[in-house]
Parts: C-alpha cells; structure tokens; sequence
C-alpha cells in the first residue's frame, strides 16, 4: 500500500480510543502520533534503512555529471579505462584524424516480445575517428541510426574540428578503448554484473545489487528494464525509450543494434516476482540473489529491496513502538499514555496487515520466525483500486467514530446505518480487487510455472546446456 | 437579490476580469480583487449584492486562465537545476498547448462534478459530515503536515560514496523542507501577529507574503534561468486515456473538496493526500486531476458561502466578498451555480484560444522580458496594498521562496506562513511564541 493509505489508517486506529478523540476535541494534537507510528515501517526504510543498506555490486550505466546531476558525465579521456566498459559519457575534445568511413549492409540479432532472437539486416554508414582533449586520446565510432544523428548534429567531421561527443565506452580485443556514440549506455554491462552476482551468491551465500537510474537532462529518465530468465539461465537487460517521472514515454527509443544485452549464467536461479524490473524516474532498486533450497535443489532467489519489509514491518515493531510511546508519553505525565501506545501499536500492525494484503509480505514476528510470509497478492502496492478503498474505509471509520463518541450526535442516525451508509464505497472497491486478485493469481501461477521449470532446466542441461 | 440581468452584467464583467489578469504569471486573483476593493471600493461603480457574482465569474476565469501562465511561462532553466512540474517537461517538449488542454479537459470534468454536487449533493451530505468533522480539523491540519514531512521523497542520496554520504544528501533536502516551512511560518506569525504592516491593510496583510512565496519567486526563477523559448505545437491533440481521464478526475475532486470544506488546508495540501489515496500516476493524469482541483477547490470554497445551511467563508475571496455582502437565500445559491457554468463555458473558450494563440507566437516576446515586468507589477501592487513595509515583506518571502526551489524541496512548504500562525493561534500558544520572539 502506498504510505498515506497506512498513515490515514493510523489516524483512523486513534479514533476508536474515546479519550483519544476527547482529547483531539479539546485541541490536544498528541494522537498524530498514532499516524506517524502506523508510517513508521516506510519511513524508517526509507529514509534510513536504505542508505545502509549494503551494496556488493553498484551498477551505474549513466554516472551523473557532479554539478548538473544528470547524464551524460562530462569526462577527460584520462579518467577513462576498461572499467567503464559500456557506460555512457560525454567527451569534449578535437579531431585528431578521421580513421575511416565506410557503408556497407550489417545483420545482427536482436529479440521480440517473447524473447525470441531474430536476425536484422540494414544498411550502414559509419565513421571512425581519433578524438583527442589534451589529456589523451580514443577512438570515436558512430554507426547507423547514431551517424545519422551526429552528421544532424555536427555536419562533416573534419580533423581539427572541435565537438562534444556522447556515448558508451566500449574495450576493444587488444584492451584499448573505443567511445561509441550513442544517446544511452549498452544495457550488455548490466546484464553481466548480475549475471555476475547471481554466481557469486550461489557459491557464496549472498550478493546485494544496486541499480542506479539513467536520468538526462530535462528532468527526463531513459527507462529500462531487467528480465531474468530462470529456465533460459538468461538475465536480459532491455534499453526502453526516454520518460517522464511521470512515466510518459516521450520517444528517443534506442535503436535495436544497441536495445538488449543478454548474460548466460552457469548456476541455477529463480525469480520470486513474475514481472520483470522497470528502472526510471526517482531511484533504481536493490535486488538481493540469495543462495536457498527450492525443491530440495539449490538455487538462488531474488528478493526486491532487501532492506524493505524487515524488522521494521513486523508485529514485533510494534509491540515495541507501542512500548516506547507509553514509556515516554507517561514520562512527561500524558494522561492517556496508554490508550494512545495501545492505538500506535495497532497502527504499525494495521501497516503490516495492510503490507501483507499485498505480494512482498514480511517477517511477521522475528526473532520467533525468520523468513517472509508470503503477501496475500490482493493486488500491487501501487494498485489505486486497493489503496483507495482501504483509505476511504478509514476516513469512514473515522466520520463514524466522531459521531458515535459525541453527545449529542452530530449525525443522528444508528450506527450500524451510518456506518453502511459510509463504506459502501470500500466494500464495492474490495470486492472488485478480490475479483481481480482471481485472474492475477493465475496468471502469476503460470508465469511461477515457468520460472520455476527446473525440470526441463535440467533437461537442457543433459543435451549440452543452453 | 439583483434581477437576472444585472446579475449576468455582473458575472460577465467578473470574467472578463479575472480572465484578462489571470494568464500573468505572479498575478493571483485574490490579490487583484483586494486591490480592487482598497483602490475602488464597492457599492460605488458596482452594487454590494452583485458583489459576489462578479467574484464567482473572476475566480472561474482565475481556475481555467491560469493554466497559461503555469504552462508557458514558469519554464526552467536548461540544466533542470530544480525538478520540473509536468507541464514544465510539456513545454520544454513543445506540448504546451497540449498541456492546457490535459489542464482544461480536467477543469471542465471539476465544474461539472462541482455543479452536479452543488445541485444533488453539497446540500445533504455536505452539512451533517461537516458538523461531525468539524472540531477536528487541527487535528486533520498537523496530520497532513506531519504526513508531507514523513513523506517527503529523498530526489537525491542514492550515489553518495558512503552511508553516511547517503544519508546526508537525503537528508539535506528534507532538513531542508523543514527549514523552509519554519521560516516561512515565523515571517507569517509576524504578519499576522505584530503592527509590521499598516491595521488599514487589514485583509491584505498576507498579500505581499503570498506574492512573494509563490509569484515573485516564481517570477525571479524565471528571470535567472533565461529559459529557452521552444518552439511549440499549436495542435489539438491530447494523449491520454478514458480511464486516466476518470481517475484523475476523481483524485481531484477529491483533493479539491478535502481542501475547499477545511479550513486552511489548501489545494496542493489537498492533492497530496488525494494523489496518495488513489495512487495517481502518469504527467496527464496529474495535469487533468490540476484541473479539477484547482476549479473545485477555488470555485467549490467560495460557492459554500453561498450554501444557505451551511454558509462556510472559505478562501481569501470569500473573506473579501463576505466583509462587503453575504448571499443570503437558495435563490442566489442557485443563480451562483448558473454563474458558475456560464463563466466556466467563457473561460474555457479563451484559455483554448490564448493558448493557441500563444502556441504559435511563444518566441515572439521572451519571458524574461515580461517576467521583468511582472516584478515591477508586483512590487507596484504589494506597495500600494501594503506600504513600504509591504514591499519588504515581500522581498523576504520571496528570498524563502527561492529557497525552496534551491533546496530542491516541496514549494508548499511555504504554506507554513499561513499554517503555523493558525495552528500555534489554534493550540493558544500565540501569547508564548510573541514573548519567545521578543515581539512583547
């Protein structure tokens, strides 16, 4: 659930309290607190948890420029080396020598909706250059859709014209390095990394993976997306268009030559959530590959933000939040300490319930369990049907309760009326999402079929592997 | 109540008004009527009773007219040093025009749900939730403060190099937030609490803040940026869809009724809480539920004064209007709603063509330029409703104001000039905080 829907939540749980609301009546504002613990769980992974979260492996495909904070970094040739293979730069300097120009007809693969490859075949024209900006030298080559875009943007590329290239640092066989010209990073480099950490968790126990997002100037993110592929053994990383934070695509797609990178991966592995991971507007995730027994196999699974939904989200958190709340407001001489800790312990477990309607789950009662239960799949938190049909119950609940502890009642009708009179909104709203949850549970047993196929994973592995 | 035809003169002069002031980027309506009312006066060129349906045509107007000024000029510098709101990313994209009409698609579905809910259900709903709710709207006020602290989204801290380099970068903006919001909250308690400002000025002694927060700042941003002047597509053409449509509209209205009924608590306020309820997302939608937020939130506080069984003065114009005239029986509240629909139908008319218009010769006249004399304007306007101490205020609130964009935070957090006066007066602590400050 998104956070005012368990911050309201925490609002309502204050109002079943009559000295509560008594107390908010006479303008004493000290039940807010109930709210602030029922959101508690989020902000502390989130305005905490997640900076000293762990980082084993950090992916950055486009470094922001220090002083803009955007994409592409300005650099000197100096500061680059095979390390950055594959991430996107700009460079400023002068033509040195015109290396090449050429044309000809190129094919190369690229794969469908389905993830199948097939083989393009186009014409090309190409150039290569020696760009140099007093701190060194490297090899400039545009190609195909991005030699059209540079000869739009520079014109004829002469030796001793000055320009500021931009693209994704590529390492040729003898080591040396090449700037592609290109408008986003080669997704290739992302997709090996995991690979990478997908290996080393299986021999190692664990390995934690930062992601960084692609953002451009303009307030724009160039979006893309990590696929992994279980009975393939693939991670497949796709290079999507240009988007608003608002997740409007506004075109600058990549071109195809340069739209996927796929990595093999000698281990097994399985994904825990069916939908691959979009990467755009605000940060890019943490993903943790921990090595586990699925099937009476080891593999390794997935956990998306592993610092989210721990300790903070469980039922434990809030026995002790109601604790410090009572300890401290009884400190400073709170008449209704314990009314208020009993409403900010059941406001943090409204937030776990809430959580837990949905596909993450959590640890419900550590240190007694040690794992995640697994959500409810009601619907994803972001699911505008479920968020809004569990806040309107709450603002329901809440007209209710300050009707019924009210003398005489504002609103003179039953109770059992008045209430029915108010949900109706958030019954029908569950009801649909409950509907809903039916076909999204089979869908995602489907996909979990696929995912999990580990059967015929092996059988590929007798004929030779993938 | 005036005969029908003085009430249309009236509702029409009202439109043509706000619509000819509302497209300035700095000018707000409210500010404009009360110096209408301290340099004109009323019951001399206009009748006290048509007072307020001047008003309604006026705030219309202001509801669609503004979507101008907020689309096309308060564009951000080419680095993006500060995020950019939606229909800035429009512009720089050369789809201003098709953001104004996302903006007015939204402002049509606000004044239909408004008229609909002022006809079938404002009446009978409105009255008993209010009564039940009312006496705890401090507590809903510093829920949504505390809640735009809580949630205030780090934009920065996932590169820093440590944790604590992390943290810090997230940090800093948040802090910064909360230093914003307590500034501004100490120059309003000032304004509102001290002799700072003439007692002659009594209904506009918060004008020059508000200038300065929201439009002077604005107004500054767009001179030290020297903005581009794009190119932009003078084509009716919207990409969005039935349903974003539906929900956005929903979201807004939402948020515009939260913020028209509760005191205080205001339209952005409002949109925060309904965005989060019904989990908006996308740059249409936002820009469409804008729409109708921002028509039921202006248009829907004042119609309440109208509402015989209810009659709440809400927003800076109803205080103006109700200081002058109240409308007092169901026939006004009646004509009001007839008002409204007839001004919404004008307002949209020229929005769509000023837009269009504007479209086609943005880079004719740069922004900086008329931003210059939009400052001096403002200036103009602060001086004369305030004096010389009006004009110093508002250079503070503007430097606050500019703050906040640099601090890469919310802009409503400004809104503390208003919420922390109200909510220290609320609690009666006023008498405490003027010895704390020295001011007694």
């Amino acid at each position: 659930m998104r956070g005012f829907t368990h911050y309201i939540s925490g609002l309502a749980a204050a109002t079943f309290f009559p000295a509560l609301v008594s107390d908010l009546r006479a303008g004493i504002l000290i039940p807010v607190i109930v709210a602030a613990a029922a959101y508690f769980p989020d902000f502390v992974d989130f305005k905490f948890g997640k900076f000293f979260a762990r980082r084993d492996y950090e992916i950055d495909p486009a470094p922001w420029d220090e002083k803009k904070h955007y994409a592409p970094k300005l650099v000197k040739i100096s500061e680059l080396s095979g390390k950055n293979r594959y991430q996107f730069f700009a460079v400023e300097g002068t033509v040195r020598e015109v290396l090449s120009r050429g044309s000809g007809r190129v094919s190369y693969k690229v794969i469908d909706g389905e993830g199948n490859e097939r083989l393009v075949s186009e014409e090309y024209r190409s150039i290569v250059f020696i760009l140099s900006d007093g701190t060194g030298e490297i090899t400039v080559e545009a190609f195909g859709d991005d030699y059209r875009f540079f000869e739009e943007e520079f014109g004829e590329i002469e030796e001793g014209k000055k320009l500021l290239v931009f693209g994704y640092v590529d390492v040729d066989e003898d080591g040396s390095l090449r700037l592609v010209v290109s408008d986003a990073p080669h997704p290739q480099g992302i997709a090996e990394t995991i690979a990478r950490a997908i290996e080393e968790a299986y021999r190692e126990g664990e390995r934690i993976v930062k992601i960084h997002n692609i953002r451009l100037p303009g307030d724009v993110y160039r979006r893309f997306t990590v696929h992994l592929d279980p009975p393939k053994r693939e991670v497949r990383v796709k290079m999507g268009p240009i988007v608003t934070p608002g997740g409007v695509a506004i075109g600058g797609d990549v071109p195809e030559y340069r739209r996927y990178g796929i990595a093999k991966v000698d281990v097994p592995f399985i994904k825990t959530y069916p939908k691959p991971t979009r990467i755009d507007s605000f940060s890019g995730p943490e993903i943790a590959f921990r090595k586990a027994e699925f099937k009476g196999k080891t593999v390794v699974k997935d956990r998306f933000l592993p610092w989210h939904h721990g300790f903070s989200h469980s039922l434990t958190m809030g026995m002790i939040i109601g604790l410090v709340v009572f300890t401290f407001f009884r400190l400073i001489g709170y008449g209704h300490a314990t009314e208020l800790a009993l409403a900010s312990m059941i406001g943090q477990w409204l937030h776990v319930f809430e959580d837990q309607l949905g596909f993450m789950g959590s640890n419900l009662l550590p240190p007694l369990t040690k794992d995640v239960v697994p959500g409810f799949k009601l619907g994803e938190s972001g699911s505008g049907l479920t968020n809004f049909s569990t806040a309107w119950l709450m603002i329901a609940l809440m007209i209710w309760n300050f009707n019924r502890f009210t003398d005489p009642r504002p609103i003179p009708i039953s109770d059992a009326k008045l209430l029915l009179l108010l949900i109706w909104p958030s019954i029908i709203g569950f009801g649909i999402a409950i509907a809903r949850s039916f076909r999204l549970r089979r869908e995602i047993s489907e996909l979990m079929d696929y995912y999990t196929n580990l059967d015929a994973f092996e059988e590929l592995e007798e004929v030779g592997g993938i | 109540m005036l005969p029908l035809p003085d009430l249309l003169l009236w509702s029409l002069a009202g439109v043509l008004f706000g619509a000819l002031i509302s497209w300035i980027p700095g000018f707000h309506i409210f500010n404009i009527m009360a110096l209408l009312v301290a340099v004109f006066g009323v019951g001399e060129l206009m009748p006290v009773q048509a007072f307020p349906f001047f008003a309604i045509g006026a705030i219309v107007a202001y509801a669609y007219v503004s979507a101008i000024s907020s689309v096309y000029f308060s564009v951000a510098d080419e680095s993006a040093v500060f995020l950019l709101f939606p229909t800035q990313r429009y512009l720089l994209l050369g789809r201003g025009h098709e953001a104004v009409l996302l903006y007015l698609i939204g402002a049509v579905a606000g004044t239909l749900i408004l008229v609909v809910g002022a006809l079938f259900i404002f009446p009978r709903v409105l009255p008993p939730i209010y009564q039940a709710t009312s006496p705890y709207v401090t507590y809903f006020l510093v829920a949504i403060v505390v809640f735009m602290f809580m949630s205030e989204w780090p934009k920065e801290g996932d590169r820093g190099k440590t944790p604590f380099q992390r943290l810090w970068m997230a940090w800093r903006q948040i802090l910064g937030g909360i230093f914003v919001f307590f500034l501004s909250g100490i120059l309003g308690f000032i304004v509102m609490n001290t002799n700072l400002l003439p007692t002659t000025s009594a209904y506009t002694r918060l004008t020059p803040m508000f200038i300065g927060f929201f439009g002077m700042s604005w107004v500054i941003l767009n001179i030290l940026s020297n903005p581009p002047m794009l190119e932009q597509v003078p084509e009716d053409r919207v990409e969005s869809s039935i349903y974003n449509t539906l929900k956005a509209s929903f979201g807004g209205a939402l948020g515009g009724t939260i913020a028209a009924v509760y005191p205080i608590i205001t339209g952005g306020m409002g949109a925060l809480v309904a965005g989060h309820m019904t989990s908006q997302r996308g740059d249409d939608a936002f820009i469409i539920s804008q729409g109708v937020n921002r028509v039921i939130y202006y248009v829907g506080a004042f119609t309440l004064l109208f509402l015989p069984q209810l009659r709440l003065t809400r927003g800076a114009a109803a205080w103006l209007v109700s200081s002058i005239y109240t409308p007092k029986s169901y026939a006004e509240y009646l004509a009001a709603i007839g008002a409204i629909l007839l001004s919404a139908g004008i307002s949209f008319l020229f929005t769509y063509y000023l837009s269009k218009f504007i479209a086609r010769s943005f880079n004719i006249v740069h922004i900086r330029k008329l931003s210059y004399v939009v400052a001096v304007t403002l200036v103009v306007i602060s001086y004369l409703l305030t004096g010389p101490m009006g004009v110093v205020v508002l250079m503070v609130s503007t430097a606050i104001g500019m703050m906040a964009a640099a601090f890469n935070t919310r802009r409503s957090y400004c809104l503390g000039g208003l919420i922390l006066p109200v909510l220290i007066s609320m609690t009666g602590h006023t008498g405490e905080i003027m010895s704390l400050l020295g001011l007694r």
